[in-house]
């Protein structure tokens, strides 16, 4: 069984609904589950009726959740490196540079970002304490810009380190030429650089978060029957495709909302898609959220290596 | 006698150390030039060239006080980028 799920989408497809119903169902069944909020615009916490933090808060038996505050993770990074940076430069030079942090924040990445480390620290320190952990994602355009992140990311940090690699090589034949120039006092060696020892944490960081992605997690996308919450599926299947994830479900939700004609893409057709139907009345309380028929998309969760390694 | 002799040794070990520094000048050139573009790759995003992720670089500043002090050194000389060079090859 996969260890986490999550729940892809265009804005206003239901995702926070579909993934509060799924985490709701596990739990009921006895696993215990953290749900996860990483949209900026919470309502996680209106959908479980409870307040949320970005600490996990019980909300019944077996069923944690949490809201990520984006703006606390991209704070927090930043003083790190804030206080980082004045214990290693000298005064001027670190009196320089400071004045950049206040518009780090800004820096495009730094979201996204700020979600890979919120995601990093559920993965590393809470998720020990649990069988499976649910993301309720933000929509679309930021959702696909965190996944790619890692696979992007990891490219720039490989190509640093070949060039790192030719620095420390030639300050290595300096030094052997020359034990008085002033590169000597400069390091020489990889275990004692640490840029290059940076860049090494960086990647296995990286590389970590690219596998919880591609080979640890379920990922569903959401979408109603109308053709542009298909046309976003398609899209987001095709990028999902280009970084190297593997879809794994759809999920028809509000299933029978309109009488418009509509088609799943052909190019969706592989996937399994598991139905839910509109209700009229509207879903009123957790208990209405957790009434919604689960069993199917449960299954295909806990039955998804089988299939992927039946197919391979 | 001694004397003489110390003053050979040190003669010599200047002699030595001379063509050291010239064996390995130029080697030192291409080295600031690596460190510099290595600089330059990681902030580049500050003067619009592409450059990774800022947290990637944000996560390596700290560390890199040597590389910027030869980046800051080099912009001195960016009016006359051979200039550094020629004067290692004792080019008038």
């Amino acid at each position: 069984m996969k260890t986490n799920a999550f729940f892809l989408g265009k804005g206003g497809v239901g995702k926070t609904t579909t993934s509060a119903a799924f985490a709701l169902s596990l739990a009921r069944s006895g696993k215990r589950v953290l749900i996860a909020s990483l949209d900026p615009a919470h309502n996680l916490g209106d959908v479980l009726e409870t307040t949320l933090g970005d600490q996990p808060k019980n909300v019944e038996t077996h069923l944690d959740a949490l809201e990520v505050d984006l703006n606390i993770w991209v704070q927090k990074y930043l003083e790190e490196s804030r206080q980082e940076l004045a214990t290693t430069y000298s005064y001027d030079m670190a009196l320089n540079l400071n004045s950049f942090f206040d518009i780090m924040k800004y820096a495009p990445g730094t979201e996204e970002y700020a979600v890979l480390w919120a995601i990093e620290h559920i993965r590393c320190n809470l998720s020990g304490n649990y069988d499976l952990v649910v993301y309720d994602t933000p929509p679309t355009a930021l959702s696909l810009r965190f996944l790619a992140m890692p696979a992007i990311s990891s490219l720039w940090v490989a190509e640093l380190t070949k060039l790192r690699e030719r620095i420390l090589k030639k300050r290595q034949t300096i030094t052997r030429l020359n034990s008085e120039s002033p590169v000597a006092s400069s390091c020489v060696d990889k275990d004692d650089d640490r840029v290059y020892g940076k860049l090494g944490s960086i990647k296995n960081r990286l590389g970590d978060l690219s596998n919880l992605f591609s080979l640890e997690s379920y990922m569903a996308v959401v979408l109603n029957p109308d053709e542009l919450s298909v046309s976003e599926a398609l899209r987001i299947q095709e990028e999902l495709d280009r970084i190297h994830i593997p879809l794994s479900a759809l999920c028809l939700n509000k299933k029978g909302i309109s009488t418009a004609p509509w088609n799943l893409n052909e190019k969706l057709s592989g996937y399994p898609v598991f139905e839910i139907d509109f209700v009229s009345s509207g879903l009123h309380g957790r208990n209405a959220v957790a009434g919604i028929d689960m069993t199917k998309l449960i299954s295909d969760f806990t039955n998804h290596d089988t299939h992927r390694k039946g197919n391979l | 006698m001694n004397n003489f002799l110390d003053n050979v040794k040190k003669a010599y070990k200047i002699f030595l150390q001379v063509h050291k520094e010239k064996a390995t000048g130029i080697a030192e050139f291409e080295l600031k030039e690596l460190e510099n573009i290595f600089s330059l790759l990681i902030l580049g995003g500050f003067v619009g060239m592409p450059s990774p992720p800022v947290p990637i670089a944000m996560e390596l500043l700290p560390y890199m006080e040597r590389e910027l002090t030869i980046m800051l050194a080099r912009s001195d000389t960016a009016q006359d980028p051979i200039g550094p060079l020629f004067g290692i090859l004792d080019v008038d």
